[in-house]
């Protein structure tokens, strides 16, 4: 294992040695990240991925806003817990009326966070400490405040006028669905200044762009140029179904659409391998392995998609304590192309899509996990992972458990790692997004400004306060949630089989049991491809016993993942266990020793 | 008896399968059929029980017959230790055949290859697939049978006690399947043989549903959580089962309108409604006569049954399920898969293939809610204060189902409410009658549910 000669001192503790079967230590690799050698081309397979906030995470000049030089000052406590990338949510210039999402300058960022010189170098220290970063890239429409959409509202004829989508009628394309149903009525809006109407998936101030314009695919590529160049390791592309309009369709998933993705993909594979192209397409999984392009090709759109369904599905089976909800989503999901990973999370910073479940269900999940109705927004549930599950630890690790042995790369939601609360009193989707406790300190140690400033206010109830949740008091206790967390994500990285391997669900007569095994499809000889993990996880509050199938294992002795200690081999019986209520076991399942 | 036939009179008694735990009379092999020679060797046996009573005229009850696949080893590997019934003649080691996989997939090789050794027949179904590399291992969990999961493809249902005469599982799962029904699970193939110059059924090979378990277990899981809940509304909790029960009612739909098209329909004249009545007031009578805290029902009963035999709309008929229950269906990841249409296990074989109205099957469901919901306060603490929780449960998803079935079938079940009640009403009787006989604490549970109906 190489070490990087300038890796810094971490100012985090050092973490006690791990007991029993420990295995190599997590150590990171540090990573040069070269430009002209990829090195890893599949890295994202196994990474796992944190989504922070720039604003939320740590203030550097006490403005109240965070920035990008305060995220490089909290690179080491990312590395300490194991993170492999870093997704930012929008740094661009923006007027700010969409957190972000409605960029008014691509090649700028936000001055509130810094300039395009601090990105570098966040991007430079990231890689020291073999972090990547990607950031969302929102292509599909900009700030209506963009010059480009300016141009084009204030000159039809000139350079910008095809830009974007007009139309002198507001009737066009009338089967796609209003997707902000809270507060748009249309899809069109009227200009004065060019008295025209223009198109918007989203809201009424984000024109989309119009892709059938040559000049607009060109300079949209031009962009990911710009940031590509500067050593960015991918793009989270948002609402990448929605780039083209057809009449007739419900302007959803067209083929033109795809067929720019590919020209997107083709374009980073000539220049900048390595990268990665996450799409954030809210489908069903049929739908999105679409953006995953030509299976043949083992996939030459995007390295990554979202699986949105899983998510809901995973909070449902829970609440009602049986399998089902997983399992039949799972065996939905179709197989991706060999180069392709799903990207997983329990929660982010949007509500808990509900779009993906019924109308029963959709009822179901508001009664269950949104008692109060301004938890809700648009079609879902806006809360933190702790406060949805009325901070139980036990439910926490399950989750989290889930998070971390389904198939896909996990995403972890800044704060989540430590239980952070939520405040539904703020508006939008705000709630989740107040900044990052890291002390029980004045502003909990994000910001030194008077605490007004905040961009804001911290969360301040009894039960997540930042005096009680913070990462100082945890990171100092060795059964913290942070701790845990950390101790979970390095025996994932361990095995990455967790990241490679297929997905098999096994037979149990008790359904409130979920139990999967994660294994290379082809073990071949090498260690590393003959490792296998067993997955067994109660739904259910209340202790469970189940007998498993596990014949295809016989003669195999499991091996608890957490402490090491050896369950009584595998035979030619069922292999029965019991579970606490919530409780989980992950057994590694060496290769039969020979006698 | 021989030194193999003494084995097995020890051995049979302490098996799960075996009804009494102890025979009094003589076990004799009265069939034997070499399946597979050397060691380990495989041979088919059907075994005869005569109960307790001295032999010769006059003849107590005719003896029962059993199935056994006998493995015989001169070396016993440790972990099929947990199956050895005995020591043979030849000084083997006999043990149950079905837990050595070794020897199982000579059964499979043989439905593959549609073998017939002696009187067994191996039959596979046209068209289909089956996987010969699969190892096999007992499931744990059954009564009356033994089964065996192959690979993850297939299950082999192996007969313990063996009755002579057409058996309709697998009359009724074959004609559904070539119907292209996905609501049951397909049979790949099966073993026969003659008994009494009758054709007897000996197993059955059928697609086995991955990730699946039975409906009463889901059931449970959902009632369990309910109680366990501070709310008492079965709609808040979070273990709601009405989705799966109103899926159900529609699954069941499927079914019955397949069975319409396969084997057809009839409408009971006047005299043949009146005849169900009246088998259904001699089964009340009867019950009465032995549990008298069911006499007390007994006008109100009567009644129902009189109403009955009055309807003046048609009433149809059909093949059903039988003996449909929660336990009879399993959640599979795609849906409800309905299993087991061998019919009413107290009816003789050549009956069950009687035409009944297809909401007998739905009364039975109805009646499993009930249960499912009730048998779980049985000497539970809170009995008393969960009693309306259980009743809403059941309400709920009894409507649920209706629903669902209605969906499917055009016509809600609760819309024929005297045959829908008169069948609940038998059902519960019945029920009554063998809670007195086997399980006294559980007799509130029926007699409870004839109270309310």
């Amino acid at each position: 294992m190489a070490t990087a000669p300038d890796k810094p001192t971490p100012p985090m503790p050092t973490p006690p040695p791990l007991t029993g079967f420990a295995g190599p230590a997590a150590t990171p690799v540090p990573d040069p990240f070269s430009f002209d050698q990829p090195r890893d081309p599949e890295w994202f397979k196994r990474a796992v991925f944190y989504e922070v906030l720039v604003r939320g995470f740590h203030d550097s000049n006490n403005d109240g806003t965070g920035d990008l030089r305060g995220l490089m000052s909290r690179l080491d406590y990312l590395q300490w817990l194991g993170i492999d990338c870093l997704w930012l949510l929008p740094i661009y210039a923006s007027p700010l009326r969409d957190g972000g999402y409605d960029i008014s300058d691509f090649t700028t960022v936000l001055p509130e966070f810094g300039n395009v010189g601090d990105f570098v170098e966040l991007v430079d220290e990231a890689h020291k400490r073999g972090i990547r970063v990607i950031a969302d890239l929102v292509i599909n429409h900009t700030s209506d405040a963009h010059p480009w959409f300016q141009a084009s509202r204030s000159d039809p004829d000139g350079p910008f006028g095809d830009f974007y989508v007009w139309s002198d009628e507001d009737t066009g394309y009338p089967d796609a669905r209003i997707i902000f149903v809270d507060t748009e009525q249309s899809n069109w809006t009227f200009d004065q200044v060019r008295g025209q109407y223009y198109w918007h998936r989203f809201f009424s101030h984000q024109p989309d762009l119009n892709y059938d314009n040559p000049k607009v695919q060109d300079a949209i590529l031009e962009v990911l140029r710009f940031w590509l160049d500067l050593g960015i390791d991918g793009f989270r592309l948002d609402a990448v179904p929605y780039l083209y309009e057809r009449e007739g369709t419900n302007c959803e998933n067209l083929k033109e659409t795809h067929e720019y993705l590919r020209r997107i993909r083709s374009e980073v594979d000539r220049q900048y391998p390595d990268r990665v192209l996450l799409a954030e397409a809210n489908q069903w999984p049929t739908d999105v392995v679409e953006y995953f392009g030509d299976r043949v090709l083992g996939g030459d759109e995007c390295h990554m998609a979202f699986h949105f369904p899983l998510m809901p599905r995973i909070f449902m089976a829970v609440r009602r304590e049986q399998r089902y909800p997983i399992s039949e989503i799972m065996a939905q999901t179709p197989e991706i192309p060999s180069g392709c990973q799903w990207g997983i999370f329990l929660r982010n910073h949007d509500e808990l899509t509900l779009e993906m479940v019924t109308d029963d269900e959709r009822d179901y999940m508001y009664s269950e996990y949104a008692r109060d109705p301004r938890m809700k927004a648009n079609i879902g549930i806006r809360r933190r992972l702790a406060p949805l599950l009325d901070n139980d630890r036990n439910q926490l690790e399950l989750f989290t458990a889930l998070l971390l042995s389904l198939p896909g790369s996990p995403v972890i939601y800044y704060g989540d790692e430590i239980g952070m609360g939520d405040n539904i009193w703020l508006g939008d989707r705000d709630g989740v997004r107040t900044p990052m406790q890291w002390t029980p300190d004045r502003n909990a140690g994000f910001s030194r400004c008077d605490p007004a400033r905040l961009y804001l206010p911290l969360i301040m109830d009894p039960m997540y306060g930042y005096q009680a949740i913070n990462v100082e008091a945890q990171e100092n206790n060795n059964g913290s949630l942070l701790f845990w967390t950390r101790r979970m994500i390095e025996i994932r990285k361990r095995h990455p089989v967790f990241g490679l391997g297929r997905y098999e669900e096994l037979s149990s007569s008790n359904p409130s049991v979920l139990a999967f095994v994660r294994e290379h499809p082809d073990p071949g000889n090498s260690q590393e491809a003959a490792d296998r993990i067993l997955c067994v996880n109660n739904l259910s509050r209340f202790p469970q016993p189940v007998e498993l199938d596990l014949r295809r294992f016989k003669g195999i002795t499991p091996i608890e993942c957490m402490g090491g200690v050896r369950f009584p081999p595998i035979g030619d019986l069922t292999y029965l266990l019991t579970l606490p209520g919530h409780g989980f076991y992950w057994f590694q399942l060496p290769p039969v020793q020979e006698r | 008896m021989n030194l193999l036939e003494h084995a097995l009179a020890t051995w049979m008694p302490a098996q799960r399968w075996f009804p009494g735990d102890r025979i009094g009379g003589d076990v004799t092999v009265i069939a034997d059929t070499l399946l597979a020679a050397g060691d380990p060797e495989l041979r088919h046996l059907i075994v005869s029980v005569r109960s307790g009573r001295p032999a010769g005229p006059p003849a107590g009850p005719p003896p029962a017959r059993y199935q056994v696949l006998a493995g015989f080893r001169r070396q016993m590997p440790a972990e099929l230790a947990h199956a050895v019934i005995g020591t043979d003649q030849r000084g083997k080691t006999v043990y149950d055949g079905l837990h050595d996989s070794e020897l199982t997939t000579v059964l499979l090789r043989a439905i593959a290859g549609e073998r017939a050794d002696g009187p067994l027949v191996f039959t596979r179904e046209p068209d289909v697939a089956i996987d010969l590399t699969a190892r096999s291992l007992v499931l744990s969990v059954e009564q009356s049978n033994t089964s065996l999961v192959f690979g993850d493809s297939a299950i082999l249902k192996v007969f313990r006690r063996l009755f002579a005469g057409p058996n309709p599982d697998l009359e009724i799962t074959s004609a559904l399947a070539r119907l292209g029904s996905s609501d049951i699970a397909r049979p790949l193939g099966s073993v026969s043989s003659r008994l009494d110059g009758e054709p007897v059924l000996l197993a059955v090979l059928s697609e086995f549903q991955r990730g699946a378990c039975d409906g009463w277990q889901l059931a449970l899981t959902s009632l369990r959580d309910l109680y366990a809940r501070a709310t008492d509304r079965a709609a808040e909790a979070g273990g709601d089962f009405a989705g799966e029960a109103h899926r159900l009612g529609a699954a069941t739909a499927r079914v019955h309108a397949d069975l319409a098209r396969a084997f057809g329909t009839q409408t009971l004249n006047p005299e043949e409604l009146a005849g169900l009545a009246g088998q259904m007031t001699l089964k009340l009578k009867e019950a009465s006569a032995e549990v008298p805290a069911l006499a007390t029902f007994a006008d109100k009963i009567a009644t129902a049954y009189a109403a009955l035999a009055e309807i003046t709309e048609p009433v149809t008929v059909q093949r059903i399920h039988g003996d449909y229950h929660l336990g009879q269906v399993l959640r599979s990841r795609s849906g409800w898969v309905l299993l087991d249409f061998e019919g009413e296990p107290l009816v003789p074989l050549d009956r069950r293939r009687d035409l009944a109205p297809a909401l007998r099957d739905v009364a039975g469901l109805l009646r499993s809610f009930d249960y499912a919901a009730r048998h779980l306060l049985v000497g539970h603490p809170d009995a008393s204060r969960l009693s309306g929780t259980a009743l809403e449960w059941v309400a709920r998803n009894s409507a649920a189902f209706c629903e669902g079935y209605a969906e499917e079938h055009g016509s809600d079940p609760r819309d024929q409410a005297i045959l829908l009640r008169a069948l609940m009403l038998d059902k519960a009787v019945y029920e009554v009658m063998y809670e007195a006989r086997h399980r006294p604490s559980w007799q509130d549970i029926p007699l409870d549910a004839i109270a309310g109906l």
